[in-house]
């Protein structure tokens, strides 16, 4: 008696996609800590245009302090008041073991910002013991260096 | 033919239909991708801080000072007791003075945040390594 020929077999599942999951998940999980970080770091602030420094080693900072146009200081995503500025820069110098060298601290202002504002910033700074701070800039478009 | 009961059970992964789970993936991924904003890449001036203190220490040097001062709808820069409007101009004259005992940059109320950048920056590129900031 002649066999009728099996029935064959579709080819669909035997591709493994084990590793493409791997990747499309990988990739998702990169984007959703990707934008997270960036929307808790930076406040929407206009910097000044200019190049900067080129530095090859770039330690990342301890506070970043975002000034609006109308002045507010924003520390993580809260309105802080000077005399809060203070304290908490304090406090993060006595955490380093009383180092303010210790304590990068970067002000990240707007470009229309009055310079009263700053000269009020840095002068808490300065009076809390802070002895340099550093100012975001934003990088010209064109590629300047 | 009676077949055994203990033949060999197919694999129960190969069953599991990943076909909806796997479009929800690339959903997600499409979603995240379209969404997320690439952040531009941020550089920094890095001046010393210093706060002006009556009788402060005495040094046998001038102070270099660059100014930044509203004049009208601009800003000047004042390095002594010239004047300059144009950047490159500032950075010719900064060029000539001596390195080693740094230079300070401070800024009238009136002036911007942009004028103050602008400083620092035209000190930075006259080749001072020790640029301060002295609020007013």
């Amino acid at each position: 008696m002649r066999r009728a020929p099996a029935k064959q077999r579709s080819h669909v599942p035997d591709i493994d996609i084990t590793a493409m999951i791997d990747v499309v998940f990988l990739l998702i999980i990169f984007f959703m800590t990707t934008a997270q970080f960036a929307r808790m770091t930076r406040a929407d602030v206009r910097l000044p245009s200019e190049p900067g420094e080129e530095r090859e080693a770039r330690p990342e900072p301890t506070i970043i302090v975002n000034v609006g146009a109308d002045g507010a200081i924003i520390i993580e995503q809260q309105q802080v008041s000077l005399d809060r500025l203070a304290r908490m820069v304090s406090s993060e110098i006595a955490r380093a073991g009383g180092d303010p060298a210790a304590v990068r601290l970067t002000i990240r202002a707007d470009r229309t910002l009055d310079a009263g504002t700053l000269n009020d910033i840095a002068r808490t700074l300065a009076g809390a013991g802070l002895r340099g701070v550093r100012v975001a800039t934003e990088p010209p478009r064109g590629g300047s260096s | 033919m009676r077949f055994s009961p203990r033949s060999r059970p197919k694999s129960v992964v190969g069953r599991i239909p990943l076909t909806s789970m796997i479009d929800v993936i690339f959903l997600l991924l499409i979603f995240f991708m379209a969404t997320t904003t690439l952040s531009t890449p941020e550089s920094r001036l890095s001046p010393g801080l210093l706060e002006e203190r009556a009788g402060g220490a005495a040094s046998d040097l001038t102070p270099q000072v660059v100014r930044v001062e509203r004049d009208g709808a601009r800003e000047v820069f004042r390095l002594g007791e010239r004047v300059f409007n144009d950047r490159r101009a500032l950075v010719a004259a900064l060029a000539e003075l001596p390195k080693e005992p740094g230079v300070f940059v401070r800024a009238s109320d009136d002036a911007s945040v942009a004028g103050v950048a602008a400083a620092l920056q035209a000190c930075r590129d006259a080749g001072f390594t020790r640029v301060s900031y002295v609020p007013e």
